[in-house]
């Protein structure tokens, strides 16, 4: 049920495309079939993996930055009342300023260059990281804390048994959002300064305005987004979360 | 023989704006082995931070306390002392067995050991066939009981236990009560079982204290005669309940003069 309702929207986005598709010409939309065929040569001309994996890999990488500054933000600002006042407003700020901005600063900094990327990509993503983490940590269960302490369970396993699994539905959030952000920051900088990765191939296609290919390489790495929702994240939390089901029944 | 000690016991806080709070003022007295004693008093009086020191949760702030002869530790190498609180603070991510576990895991048994262990006490508690439910599946007297279990779980030399019953409604907390005088005779465990319910102290202890407001010590000691299994509606228990209730307007007035 729950599947195949799933199946029906993607069907039902395809059919939409297909009929606009018809409706307006191929310079401003062109439909499904040529777009795919557009991947399919990019994919098995070469170059199109050789982009695909340059910005997957300064999207991996920036989130792995942003994962380890958010969540070490966050579990300070949802620990100690003087650090959540001290580095909310860093957030804040952090959340406001607009990616683009992060972009410029970074490549003007360290030059065009992926670590310029990954950079320019972590400071993006991690305010969204700081903010779930944050969250996560001061709705942890103190009770159940103190029943482990009370049971003189060691600091390593009332970390692990305790602690961690209540924040892992934060932790799944924060990923997700910092995800979403890595990428769409990575087309950006890409766009601007990089000559390789998805960001750099929209840009070469826009300014040869092939509609067909900007679609390709758009779709393509939604393609990739979506494999990794669907074949690693969602799998890990219906795994971590299998108890929930159990219960709501 | 003497199970535990506690001899001129203190405890303060510091509140945040500096000033001192006395919560523990010089609170002494001894449990015997096997005894099932209440600590009656009224709320807020300090009766849950006398458990949290006894279960190392919290220190002293000044005098000392004696389990089986030994001083109390903190720690790995301290005393086992089980402890069940006023909600039943399972794991809700872990199955019924696994959250009695819990406790032994970072114990020196085998895993056999371990599940055995558990199964037991799920058994003792009347848990049988609900070894694989998650605790949300469970009504509040049940995990109660799950929390029990893992409490006996560990083989304690003690089980503390802070108003466990004060969340369920009068029946279930009945059944409750009449469950745990059978597992106490059933193991033979000294237990120190903290409320602000008269008629539950009088009911279920062999003794009972009565402990005073803030900073908490000892108002009078009761010695409560009348055999197990004890019945609700029996008379020498209403007495007693009532005397209980007169020392408490008693210390009440002693107070407030």
């Amino acid at each position: 049920m729950h599947i195949t309702l799933k199946i029906y929207s993607v069907l039902v986005l395809l059919i939409a495309w297909v009929v606009l598709s018809f409706v307006f010409s191929p310079q401003i939309l062109p439909g499904p079939i040529p777009v795919f065929q557009a991947i399919g040569e990019n994919l098995t001309s070469g170059d199109g993996f050789f982009h695909l994996y340059k910005t997957i890999f300064r999207v991996l990488l920036g989130l792995a930055i942003a994962m380890i500054i958010g969540s070490a933000f966050g579990i300070v600002m949802g620990i100690s009342p003087k650090g959540e006042k001290f580095l909310e407003s860093w957030v804040m700020v952090g959340l406001t300023i607009p990616a683009v901005v992060y972009a410029i600063i970074t490549l003007l900094w360290f030059g065009l260059n992926d670590f310029a990327a990954i950079i320019a990509i972590g400071i993006t993503a991690f305010p969204a990281v700081a903010i779930n983490m944050w969250q996560g940590v001061k709705d942890i269960d103190m009770q159940l804390v103190t029943m482990a302490q009370a049971f003189q369970v060691p600091r390593r396993d009332l970390i692990l048994k305790v602690v961690l699994p209540q924040t892992v539905p934060y932790i799944l959030a924060a990923t997700r959002y910092a995800l979403g952000i890595s990428w769409k920051i990575a087309t950006t900088v890409e766009l601007i300064g990089m000559s390789s990765g998805v960001g750099y191939m929209l840009n070469y296609w826009f300014g040869l305005f092939s509609m067909t290919q900007v679609l390709a390489w758009a779709l393509s790495f939604t393609i990739v987004l979506l494999a990794i929702e669907f074949l690693l994240i969602n799998p890990f939390e219906k795994r971590v979360t299998a108890w929930r089901a159990v219960v709501q029944v | 023989m003497k199970k535990i000690i506690v001899r001129d016991l203190t405890k303060h806080f510091i509140r945040s704006d500096g000033s001192r709070l006395d919560v523990i003022g010089g609170l002494s007295f001894a449990v015997e082995e096997g005894e099932f004693v209440s600590i009656l008093g009224p709320s807020g009086c300090g009766k849950s931070t006398l458990l949290n020191i006894l279960a190392g949760i919290d220190h002293l702030s000044g005098g000392e306390i004696l389990v089986g002869g030994r001083p109390l530790l903190g720690g790995e190498n301290g005393v086992k002392l089980g402890f069940v609180f006023q909600q039943p603070r399972l794991l809700n991510w872990r199955s019924i067995r696994e959250n009695v576990r819990f406790p032994l895991e970072h114990g020196s048994l085998s895993r056999d050991e371990q599940w055995r262990l558990a199964q037991r006490y799920l058994e003792l508690v009347k848990l049988k066939g609900f070894e694989d439910y998650f605790p949300q599946q469970l009504s509040g007297g049940m995990q109660q009981r799950v929390a029990i279990a893992r409490a006996l779980a560990i083989e304690p030399e003690v089980l503390l236990m802070d108003e466990p019953f004060s969340s369920l409604d009068e029946l279930n907390a009945r059944k409750m009560r009449a469950e745990l005088i059978r597992i106490w005779r059933e193991t033979g465990k000294t237990i120190i079982f903290v409320t602000h319910d008269i008629f539950e102290a009088v009911y279920l202890s062999n003794r009972l204290l009565v402990v005073t407001e803030r900073p908490a010590c000892v108002y009078e000691s009761l010695t409560i005669d009348v055999d197990y299994p004890r019945n609700y509606d029996d008379d020498r228990l209403f007495e007693m309940a009532k005397k209980v209730g007169r020392f408490f307007v008693k210390m009440e007035e002693g107070h407030g003069a």
